[in-house]
This record gives C-alpha cells, sequence and structure tokens, in this order.
C-alpha cells in the first residue's frame, strides 16, 4: 500500500515536470523505464501478496501505465527499450536450456516427446475445427474462398498452440518449483519450440499450395527451414562449447559473462538466420551437462540473479505493448478460440500423461503449465503475414488478442497446477523450504 | 559481420582482458584499469572505423544518462555522515579548500587560455572554462582502491587523500550542477522559463523528494535482487527526470545516494548493490564516451594540452596551499596532491553530460580535455599516490605520524 502512495507521488512530480522537459538522448525513455520498472515491481509484490504470480503484476503495470491505457510510458519509450526485451528473451532461453539435465532428457525425454506430440496434435486439430466452423461468424473469413479459409485455419493454428518458455522459466525461478509438474512442464514446452517451428514451415507450405498468395508472398523453403533449427542447433553447441571453456579456464565475473553470452547468442543468430531461442537454449544445455565441478551450476545460478530484475522489465514492457484496445474489439472472436484451445491443451495433455504412464496425481496438473503463449509465436504470426500480406495481417490481429488473454491467465494457471502437485506452498516457497526468492549472496 | 556482434565481441573480449589481465598487472606493476575503454571507444566510433554509428550512439543515449545517474547514486553512498564524523575536521579542511582552490585556479586560467586561443569574447569561454574547473576538481579513487589492498588505509595522507577524493567529487557535482542551472537552454514551448535559481531549486528537489520517497519505498528491503530492482527503478528514474529537464543527472543521483545511505537500516546493501553496477557501467560509459569523441580543431589542441598541464599544476599547487594554511603540512607532506591527479568515471561522466547538453559551447574541446586528461592518469593513478606517499616517507622519516598527531579541529 505504501509503495502505491509512492507510485502515485512520482507520477505526479513526472506530471509536474512534463512541460518543461525535452526528449533528448532518450531522456524521456529513460524517466518511463524507470517509472516502468517502480511500477511493475510494486504491482508485482501486489500480486504476489494476493496468490498471483509476479509476472502477471508485471504484466497489468505495464497495461496500465503502457500506451493502451495511461499513456504514461509512450510507444516511442516503448521502442527505445527493445534491446532490452531481446536481452531478456535471449537470457531466459539460455537459462531454460541449463535447466534441463542430460539425465534427465535420458530418463525422462520420451515422456516429453508422447506428452507434446499429443497435446499439439489435439490442439492443432481443435483450433483448425473451431475457425473452419465459425467461419460465417468471422469478417476477415466469411466471403473469402474454402481453400483461403483452410489456409488460414492451418496457419493459425500452428501459431496458436505455441508455449511460452519465457513464463515457465520466470515461474520455476520465481517460486523455485524443481517437482516432477515443474520438470515435466518445462520439458514439453521447451519440445514444443523446435516442434512448432517445423509444424508452421510445414503448414505454411501446404497453405501456399492450396490457397497462392496473391502477390506470391514471401517464401519459405524447406533448407530454409532445415537451416533455421538445424544451424541453431550447431550454433548452439559451438556457443556452448565456448561457455563451457570459459567456465573451465577462466570462470569469473559469471554475471557479466551470462549476459554477453544472451547478446552474442542473440546476434550470432540473426546473423546466420537461425532460431534465436533454439540457440541459446542448445547453448545454456551444452554449458550446464558438458561443465563439471558445479561450474555449470554456478553459471545457471549468476544467470538466475540477473535475470530477476530483467524478468520484471520484460513482461512490464509486454504488458504495455498489448494493445488493449486491439483485444478489446477482438474479444468475442478470440474468447472462444482461447476456451478450445484450453479445454484441448487440458484434453491433449490428459492423454498424453496417461500414454507416457506419468503418474496420476502429477498428470493431471501439468495441462495447466502450457497455457501460458509468447514469444515464438509472434514471430510465426509475422511470418504468416508477410506470406499472407491481407489475411496473414488479420490472423496476426486475433493471435495477439488470444495471446494477451492467455499470457495474463496462464501465469496463474501455472502455479495453481504447482500448488496443488504440491511443489510450492500457497506463500510461495517451496516444500524444501527454500526461500522464494534468491538469498542474498 | 555486424557491428552489433562485434561491439558485443570487442566490449566482452576488453572487459574479461582487463579483468584477468589488470588483476595481475594492478598487482605486478600498480597499474589501475579503464583508460583502455576509451581507447576501444575511440577505435570503434564514427570518426575511426564507424562500427559504432550515430545512430548506436542515439539509441545508447538512456544508457549513458543512466550511467552517469549511477556515478553520482555511487559517490552519495560515499557520504555515510555517522562515517564521516569519525574523520576530524582538519581533513575536511584541506580537503575543501584544495577542491576549491584547484577549481578556481582551472577554470580561470582556462577562461583566459580558451578566450586567447580560439579569440572568443569572455562570455563566450565562461562556461566552458567552468565546466573545466569542474573536471579538474575531480580526482579518481580507483588508484587508491590498488593500495588499499596493501594495508596504507591508515596513513594519515591516504585518509586525506580519501577525504578530498570524495570532496572533490562533491565540489565537482555542486559546481556543474549549479552551471546547468545557469547556462540552462529553457524549457521548450510557451512556458516560462523558471530562473537559474528556481532550475538549482528544482535539480536539488528531484533528488530531496526521490530520496525521501525511495527511503519509503526500500524501507527494510534486505533481499538483493528487489533491492537492486527496486535501485534500479529509483536511480533511472531520477536521471531521467534530470535528464529530462535537461538538468545534470548527477545532482540528483548523488541527494539520492545520500539520503538513502544516511536513512535507511539496509545502507550495506545498498552501497553494495550501486557499487556492484558501477563498474561495469563505467566501462560502458567510457566506451561511450571514446566513440562519441570527434576531433577538434588544430587551434584547439592547444588549450586542450595545457589544460591537461594546468590540472597538474593547479592540483598540486591548491593542495600544498591548503595544507599549508590548515596546519597539516607535517602529516600530510607538501606534495600529497600528487595522489589526487588521477582522474576517472566522474571527469568523463561530467564531460559527457556536458557534451549531450543543449546548447553547450565549445563541448568538443572540454570534452576532448577530459578525455585526454583521463586517458593519461587513469591508468597511472595508483602510481601517483604511491609516489605521494614514498615522497611523504622520504621528508618525515616515514610512518610517524597517527591521527593524534593532527591539529586539533572541529566540525
Amino acid at each position: 500500500m505504501r509503495r502505491s502512495v509512492i507510485l502515485l507521488l512520482l507520477l505526479g512530480a513526472m506530471e509536474l515536470l512534463r512541460p518543461l522537459g525535452s526528449a533528448g538522448y532518450g531522456a524521456q525513455a529513460l524517466l518511463s523505464f524507470g517509472f516502468l520498472i517502480l511500477a511493475a515491481h510494486t504491482v508485482g509484490e501486489l500480486a504476489h501478496a494476493s496468490r498471483v504470480p509476479k509476472i502477471v503484476g508485471y504484466l497489468v503495470a505495464g497495461m496500465i501505465f503502457g500506451p493502451s491505457l495511461l499513456h504514461v510510458i509512450g510507444a516511442e519509450a516503448i521502442d527505445r527499450l527493445e534491446p532490452v526485451s531481446d536481452l531478456a528473451i535471449a537470457l531466459i532461453a539460455f537459462l531454460a536450456g541449463a535447466e534441463l539435465q542430460w539425465s534427465e532428457v535420458r530418463r525422462r525425454g520420451v515422456t516429453f516427446l508422447k506428452i507434446m506430440t499429443v497435446e499439439l496434435a489435439v490442439c492443432f486439430a481443435a483450433i483448425v475445427a473451431l475457425l473452419y466452423g465459425m467461419r460465417g461468424f468471422v469478417p476477415f473469413l466469411a466471403t473469402a474462398s474454402d481453400a483461403r479459409v483452410l489456409a488460414f485455419c492451418l496457419l493459425f493454428a500452428s501459431v496458436a498452440i505455441v508455449h511460452s518458455p519465457a513464463v515457465t522459466m520466470a515461474l520455476l525461478s520465481e517460486t523455485r518449483a524443481r517437482g516432477p509438474v515443474a520438470r515435466t512442464t518445462l520439458g514439453v514446452v521447451l519440445l514444443t519450440d523446435v516442434a512448432v517451428v517445423l509444424l508452421f514451415s510445414g503448414m505454411l507450405a501446404i497453405a501456399r499450395a492450396i490457397a497462392p498468395p496473391d502477390d506470391g508472398g514471401a517464401a519459405l523453403s524447406l533448407g530454409m527451414v532445415i537451416w533455421e533449427i538445424g544451424g541453431a542447433l550447431l550454433v548452439g553447441v559451438v556457443l556452448g562449447a565456448v561457455v563451457t571453456g570459459y567456465l573451465r579456464f577462466v570462470g569469473q565475473e559469471l554475471t557479466f559473462v551470462a549476459i554477453i553470452i544472451a547478446l552474442l547468442g542473440a546476434e550470432v543468430a540473426s546473423l546466420l538466420h537461425v532460431e534465436t531461442l533454439l540457440t541459446l537454449i542448445t547453448a545454456g544445455f551444452v554449458a550446464e551437462n558438458a561443465s563439471r565441478d558445479g561450474r555449470g551450476e554456478a553459471l545457471r545460478h549468476a544467470m538466475e540473479r540477473s535475470a530477476a530484475p530483467i524478468f520484471v522489465v520484460f513482461f512490464a514492457i509486454s504488458g504495455a505493448n498489448i494493445d488493449l484496445r486491439g483485444v478489446g474489439a477482438l474479444v468475442v472472436l478470440a474468447l472462444p478460440v482461447v476456451a478450445v484451445r484450453l479445454a484441448a491443451i487440458w484434453g491433449g495433455t490428459r492423454i498424453g500423461t496417461w500414454w507416457a504412464g506419468m503418474p496420476k496425481e502429477e498428470g493431471r496438473h501439468v495441462w495447466m503449465g502450457l497455457v501460458s503463449q509468447a514469444g515464438v509465436a509472434i514471430g510465426l504470426a509475422t511470418v504468416a503475414a508477410e506470406a499472407y500480406p491481407v489475411l496473414g495481417e488479420a490472423l496476426r490481429t486475433l493471435l495477439l488478442a488470444v495471446m494477451a488473454i492467455n499470457q495474463l491467465f496462464g501465469p496463474i494457471f501455472f502455479r495453481r497446477a504447482l500448488a496443488a502437485s504440491g511443489e510450492v506452498t500457497e506463500e510461495g516457497a517451496d516444500p524444501a523450504g527454500r526461500a522464494p526468492e534468491p538469498a542474498p549472496s | 559481420m555486424s557491428s552489433g556482434l562485434l561491439l558485443v565481441l570487442v566490449v566482452a573480449a576488453a572487459y574479461l582482458a582487463a579483468h584477468v589481465a589488470f588483476e595481475f598487472l594492478a598487482k605486478r606493476f600498480t597499474i589501475v584499469s579503464g583508460a583502455e575503454y576509451l581507447v576501444l571507444g575511440v577505435l570503434l566510433g564514427p570518426e575511426v572505423s564507424g562500427l559504432i554509428g550515430a545512430g548506436v550512439l542515439d539509441s545508447f543515449g538512456p544508457f549513458m544518462m543512466l550511467a552517469i545517474g549511477w556515478m553520482g547514486a555511487a559517490i552519495g553512498t560515499r557520504l555515510d555522515l555517522a562515517a564521516m564524523l569519525r574523520i576530524r575536521a582538519p581533513f575536511y579542511q584541506v580537503a575543501f579548500l584544495q577542491s576549491a582552490l584547484s577549481l578556481a585556479v582551472v577554470a580561470g586560467v582556462m577562461v583566459l587560455l580558451l578566450s586567447y586561443a580560439l579569440a572568443l569574447p569572455y562570455d563566450a569561454v565562461v562556461v566552458p572554462g567552468l565546466v573545466l574547473g569542474c573536471i579538474a576538481a575531480a580526482s579518481s579513487l580507483s588508484g587508491l582502491g590498488v593500495l588499499v589492498r596493501r594495508r596504507l588505509q591508515r596513513r594519515p595522507l591516504v585518509r586525506q587523500l580519501q577525504v578530498a577524493s570524495g570532496m572533490d567529487a562533491c565540489i565537482a557535482i555542486a559546481a556543474f550542477g549549479l552551471l546547468l542551472c545557469i547556462a540552462h537552454p529553457g524549457p521548450p514551448g510557451d512556458v516560462r522559463p523558471p530562473t537559474p535559481t528556481e532550475w538549482a531549486v528544482i535539480s536539488v528537489g528531484i533528488g530531496c523528494l526521490g530520496g525521501a520517497l525511495f527511503h519509503l519505498f526500500l524501507a527494510g528491503e534486505r533481499n538483493r535482487d528487489r533491492l537492486f530492482i527496486s535501485l534500479t527503478g529509483a536511480i533511472t528514474l531520477a536521471s531521467g527526470a534530470a535528464a529530462y529537464v535537461r538538468l545534470s543527472p548527477l545532482v540528483p543521483a548523488l541527494l539520492i545516494g545520500a539520503i538513502l545511505v544516511n536513512t535507511t537500516k539496509n545502507r550495506h546493501e545498498i552501497t553494495q548493490v550501486i557499487a556492484t553496477v558501477q563498474r561495469p557501467l563505467y566501462f560502458i560509459l567510457l566506451v561511450f564516451a571514446g566513440a562519441a569523441w570527434q576531433p577538434t580543431t588544430r587551434s584547439s589542441l592547444i588549450p586542450i594540452l595545457l589544460f591537461f598541464v594546468v590540472r597538474i599544476v593547479g592540483k598540486l599547487g591548491s593542495a600544498r596551499i591548503a595544507a599549508r594554511v590548515s596546519g597539516m603540512l607535517p602529516a600530510v607532506g607538501p606534495d600529497w596532491g600528487r595522489g589526487l591527479l588521477g582522474q576517472g568515471s566522474l571527469a568523463v561522466a561530467i564531460a559527457l553530460n556536458y557534451w549531450t547538453f543543449d546548447g553547450s559551447l565549445l563541448p568538443n574541446i572540454v570534452f576532448t580535455a577530459a578525455l585526454v586528461s583521463v586517458l593519461l592518469t587513469d591508468v597511472l593513478s595508483a602510481r601517483f599516490i604511491q609516489a605521494a606517499i614514498r615522497r611523504h616517507d622520504e621528508s618525515t622519516g616515514a610512518q610517524l605520524l597517527s591521527d593524534a598527531d593532527l591539529p586539533v579541529g572541529r566540525l
């Protein structure tokens, strides 16, 4: 409460300064950024006190103070903070990869694969069926030919099934949950990230075959897809090996190194046109598992320390990026998609966990960790928009509305799953008694 | 290879090389790390390789302002009143006199020199001359950091250097902040332009109000992560607010650091968090300061080089005069000012802040003069201090004096 009052006072002080200022050297962006950090932190703590994940608080703060509502942080300031978002995504991806242990992949890889396969298949089919059935109520599909409608449905569904590694990592970092539900969710989410890129590429090729774009659209060849995935694995392994070498022979300044790795990985991936997330996930996986004597773990802890403040900024910016008016306009269309996706995830995961032989008590909670979506979905929707300039743009807008809803409620679901499975207490500490936040070092 | 990738690689390699190699060099040869980043920045900047273009510099503008503000906050955390009260008054007297004298002497001489060398009227060179005076007053503690490990910190001379360095920072920041209030170009639009006094009140107000509010905001927070988030927000907001109204972020950030360290129970954690980030930010600041550098005209070379000489003479002379006037010559020796010759983060921060200031006069000359001075003195700052101690030992028969031998004074 005290912090909320202080926040309001700061907001008032900023308003007093507004007529005296100018935006030179990004000063306005800096001012907005400072306020956004404090606001997100405050709302995050309020959310935590209400047993809601902090990241939901960060997102809400971004939405409230972003361009959609109070406009304390303008669109220009958000654009200027884009590098911070990129860094955050890269860091989260590396951290996600570092969370995976080789022994766990060997032991439970098949389980992850089975759950993911069924869940994706059910989800994909359900969304395609829903959109195809709803075509008469969707303005931009009502007059389109059958082939174009089918192309749209396939593309939309292949993007809508994406999960969010960022939300998963943020929640695991916040709660320190390390139980089977947490580990299975993380494994499935990371695996889905790879599978969705392949699936989307395949669907884009089918869509182009059944409904060629009017202007030819952007091309996406099989070679490009293979390179995007294979190249990412290759670059990730090399980067991971470099990190392992550094940890072995130098092993100092790990926090700084963590940030440099994330920046470097993102730059290299962008330069070589390979999948950024997969590159960094692979690098994190290799660095963690190839290092000996706890060096990989030391780097992971350093990254977790750097990631805590970056999560605040990343999710607050994500919240500010949500166009509430756009979501409001499409909410009637988006809500059925959200509901069907939710039901399909539930059904698909239940079948998947049963097939994988996962204990019933654990398996029944996994679906709740798969609701969130972000990151890769936006990138894929942009590719679709480039391939089909008219329909693709509609797809992107609808998808952003769906994502906004899922992004907001997904973390709440996941936290409930962790609490229900006993991997985290309602107060936030895990049952082993560790604090929910990293201890001062 | 893309400029972004190269920048990441070079900064990473430089940082790690500096960390690993300079750790060794600092121990073995008493050399301080830092100036190499300045050279790196110049090499990467638009004037040499162009890898950091003007667009990149502009996009990193907010980070530069944040780094400047962070320097101010780090200096503010050194103003712990409880610790300061344990130091006897003559140390402050000498430090204040030395600092004020060196600022005044260098500013005065530089006004004359700039006017003469560039054939400009006095009113066109007063502000740049005064800014150079502020930069000259600033001295670096990084050399002392290397020597403190050598258990020299108990000596009165070393204590005097610590006090003087802090005083230099405070006076340089206060004078520079005031100068920007006086030379302020005014707000855009139809708003009545505030007077310099009003700008000064706004500048101090941002710091005091921010300090008070952030004191309440951070109260009792000991978790390092949450503290880091809150402090980052606080310093970013204060720096952004000052930069937004075209004032120096150094003043409010210094006040916030000082208020927090004196009013909160978690002062040690706050100081630690700010110090942890200060070093990487300083290196980033140096790289971008180097990249922002633009060559000056041939006629300005003389004042730039003379600034370096005038500062050294001014520092040594004012240090000697201050010690003599305060009766501290036996305790610190006549050449104690040598220890203050090193320049570092604050000089760069002031110069960069002036360079980005709207309507600044002769910004390139001021900026280049500051960079030259930092480049030539930062690496050797530990050696300067060592030389001051050695000269003092030779003249006094070594290590005779302790605090008890100092003249009695009151705070």
